[in-house]
C-alpha cells in the first residue's frame, strides 16, 4: 500500500499523542487535508503558542504561562499547606473542587521500576528544597491509589518525617453521594479493609 | 440457573447446531474428535466470555468459515441472552448480553457461575505448587472481588519489585535501597491480605471437601488442604512474620534479583488420612481428591453466591472403576444443571440416565438426541 509520504508522516505523528490509535491518526489526517488551510493554520499556531507560551512553574512544576504559575502566585492562597500530586492535570481537578487553598508540588510521576522511574528523575529534590525554613506546617500526599502511587506515597512520608511536618494523605474508599449498594465490590471491600477507628 | 438452549454455528465442527438442555443432567456421548468437548467449550464461553481450553479463537472457526457464533439462553426468574460472535479476518471477539455489546468480561464474570474439571485439572493434586495456588485463588477469586483486586495489584508490586532488585543489582546504587523500602510495605500490606483470605478460605473449604469426598467414597478416609499459616493467626502476626522473613532473605534477595518471600511462594498440602496426597496417594486417590475438589468448589460457590453454578465435567468417567463411576452419578443429582462428557456410555450400565436428564450423541458436529 503507497501513501504519500506527508500524509504517512502526519498520521505517524498524530498516533504517537496519547488515546489516539492508528485508525483515529489516520482519520483525523485525512480530515485536515480535506479542511481549508485557515483550519490548518489555526491549529498550527494554537499548537506553536502551547509550545512557545506554556512552561513549566519553576516552583511547582504546575503549567504556566509566566515563569511562576497562578496559584504560586497569588496571595490568597495559604502557604503553610502543599499538596503532592501526580501530574499537573490532578491540579486541575483538585481546584475545580474549590475545597483547597493551598500549593501545590507537581511530582511528574510515580516511582516505577519497570518504566524506569526512581526517586531521582522524580521532582523530590526540588520539593524537599521548599521545605527549607518553616512556612510550611502540611504536606497532604494526593497520589492515585494505585500500586505505584501507594508506593511513592509510603516513599515520601518515609523521606519527609524527619521534618516534623503534619504528614496527612488524601483518603480512600466510597465515592461521596454514592450509595452503598451501588459501589462496586471492590471498592466496598478495600474500605471496610481501611476503616478507621472513630 | 441454567441453560435452556445453545445455538452454535461453525464452532468448530458444528456447522449449526441447536440443542434444548435438560435444566439437571446432559450427558453428551460421542468420540474422540466428533464435537462433544466443543459443546462444553461453547458454554464456558458464554458464561464467561474466556476459553475454557488454551487454543486462540481463530482454531475454533470451522474450517474454510471466517467466523463463529455461539448463542446461549439463560433461565433463572427471566431468561437472559448470551451471544458470543468471534470474525477471522479482524481477529475480534464481540460479547453481547441480551443483544447489548459488553466491553467488559468483568461485567459478565458472577453473572453465569461456573465450575469446570477437565483434563489439564489433574495437576492440582499432582503439579507443581503453583497448580494449587492457581486452584485456590481461582476460587476465592470468583467468590470475592476484592480479593481478585489485591491479587492483580500484588503481582504488580512483585514485577516492581523484582525490577528494582535487578536494578540495585547492576548499579550497586545503594541509594535504591530506601526505594525498594516502600516497594517492600506495599508487598507486605497486599500480601498480608491475601494470606488473611486465604486462612479464612480454607478453614471454609476444608469442610466442603471432606463432604464431597464421603460422597464419592464411602469409607474412613478424610482428605483435607493444610495452609502453612494455621488458622487463628492475627493480622499484625501475618504482617510481622512476613516483615521478619523478607528482613531474613533481604541479602540474598538482592543477589538473586527476586522476591522470596509472600504469599506468592504459599504451600497448599493435600492431605488424605494426614499422608501427604503428592508423595503416597494412588492413581485413584489422586482421581477422587481431583473430582471432589471440584464438587467442593462447586457448592461452596453456590453457597457464597446464593446462586447455583453451572457444572461441566470432561470425560471424567473414562479413567473410574465403575463403583466410583455410580458413586458420582448419584452425587451429581445433587448439583443442579451440569454438562457431562463421555466416550462410551454402554461401559457403564449403572450410570443410567435418570428421569429429567438428557443424554446427546454427538458424531461429526451432529447433535442427536438419544
Ligand atoms: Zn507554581
Amino acid at each position: 500500500m503507497l501513501i504519500a509520504e506527508p500524509l504517512q508522516t502526519a498520521i505517524e505523528e498524530l498516533g504517537k499523542l496519547p488515546s489516539i490509535g492508528r485508525k483515529t491518526a489516520q482519520r483525523l489526517a485525512l480530515h485536515l487535508v480535506k479542511s481549508n488551510p485557515e483550519v490548518v493554520e489555526n491549529l498550527v499556531a494554537a499548537l506553536t503558542a502551547l509550545k512557545e507560551n506554556l512552561k513549566l512553574c519553576s516552583v511547582c512544576y504546575n503549567i504556566s504561562v509566566e515563569d511562576t504559575c497562578d496559584i504560586c502566585k497569588s496571595v490568597k492562597r495559604d502557604r503553610a499547606i502543599i499538596c503532592v500530586v501526580e501530574e499537573a492535570s490532578d491540579i486541575i481537578a483538585i481546584e475545580k473542587t474549590n475545597e483547597y487553598n493551598g500549593l501545590y508540588h507537581v511530582l511528574g510521576g510515580v516511582l516505577s521500576p519497570l518504566s524506569g522511574t526512581d526517586a531521582d528523575s522524580l521532582k523530590i529534590k526540588e520539593l524537599l528544597q521548599r521545605l527549607q525554613g518553616d512556612t510550611v506546617k502540611e504536606i497532604i500526599l494526593a497520589l492515585n491509589p494505585d500500586t505505584e502511587g501507594e508506593a511513592t506515597s509510603l516513599y515520601l512520608a518515609k523521606l519527609l518525617k524527619p521534618l516534623s511536618l503534619k504528614i496527612t494523605r488524601i483518603a480512600r474508599g466510597l465515592p461521596i453521594g454514592g450509595d452503598l449498594e451501588f459501589a462496586d465490590e471492590a471498592t466496598i471491600g478495600r474500605a471496610v479493609i481501611g476503616r478507621i477507628t472513630l | 440457573m441454567y441453560l435452556k438452549e445453545l445455538e452454535l454455528i461453525n464452532f468448530r465442527l458444528h456447522k449449526s447446531s441447536k440443542i434444548n438442555f435438560s435444566d439437571k443432567l446432559n450427558y453428551i456421548v460421542g468420540g474422540n474428535g466428533q464435537g462433544k468437548t466443543t459443546i462444553l467449550e461453547a458454554v464456558y464461553f458464554l458464561c464467561t466470555t474466556k476459553n475454557l481450553l488454551s487454543s486462540s479463537e481463530s482454531e475454533i472457526v470451522n474450517f474454510n468459515e471466517n467466523f463463529f457464533e455461539a448463542k446461549g439462553k439463560f433461565k433463572e426468574l427471566t431468561e437472559d441472552l448470551s451471544r458470543v460472535l468471534y470474525q477471522k479476518d479482524i481477529n475480534k471477539k464481540f460479547f453481547y448480553l441480551n443483544e447489548k455489546q459488553i466491553f467488559r468480561s468483568s461485567s459478565v464474570i458472577g453473572k453465569f457461575p461456573i465450575v469446570t474439571l477437565t483434563q489439564p485439572d489433574h495437576s492440582i493434586t499432582q503439579g507443581a505448587p503453583a497448580d494449587r495456588r492457581k486452584f485456590v485463588d481461582m476460587v476465592i477469586s470468583q467468590t470475592s472481588e476484592t480479593y481478585l483486586k489485591i491479587l492483580i495489584d500484588y503481582n504488580k508490586i512483585l514485577k516492581q519489585r523484582a525490577r528494582l532488585l535487578i536494578q540495585i543489582f547492576e548499579t550497586k546504587n545503594y541509594s535504591l535501597l530506601q526505594q525498594l523500602d516502600s516497594w517492600t510495605e506495599t508487598l507486605v500490606e497486599a500480601g498480608s491480605e491475601l494470606i488473611s483470605h486465604r486462612i479464612a478460605f480454607i478453614s471454609d473449604f476444608n469442610d466442603y471437601l471432606k463432604n464431597a469426598y464421603s460422597k464419592i467414597l464411602e469409607n474412613a478416609e478424610t482428605p483435607y488442604i493444610e495452609y502453612h499459616h494455621p488458622e487463628g493467626t492475627t493480622a499484625e502476626e501475618i504482617k510481622k512474620d512476613f516483615y521478619l522473613k523478607l528482613e531474613e532473605l533481604k541479602g540474598e534477595e538482592l543477589r538473586r534479583c527476586s522476591n522470596l518471600a509472600g504469599p506468592h511462594r504459599d504451600e497448599f498440602t493435600f492431605r488424605i488420612n494426614g499422608l501427604e496426597l503428592k508423595k503416597y496417594g494412588s492413581q485413584g486417590q489422586h482421581k477422587t481428591f481431583q473430582i471432589a475438589l471440584k464438587f467442593a468448589q462447586f457448592f461452596y460457590m453456590k453457597e457464597k453466591l446464593s446462586r447455583t453454578p453451572v457444572f461441566l465435567l470432561d470425560d471424567v468417567f473414562g479413567e473410574l472403576d465403575s463403583y466410583r463411576a455410580e458413586k458420582i452419578s448419584w452425587f451429581l443429582r445433587e448439583v443442579g444443571q451440569a454438562f457431562i462428557t463421555l466416550t462410551d456410555f454402554t461401559r457403564f450400565e449403572k450410570l443410567n440416565v435418570g428421569s429429567g436428564n438428557s443424554l446427546f450423541t454427538v458424531k461429526n458436529g451432529c447433535v442427536e438426541y438419544a
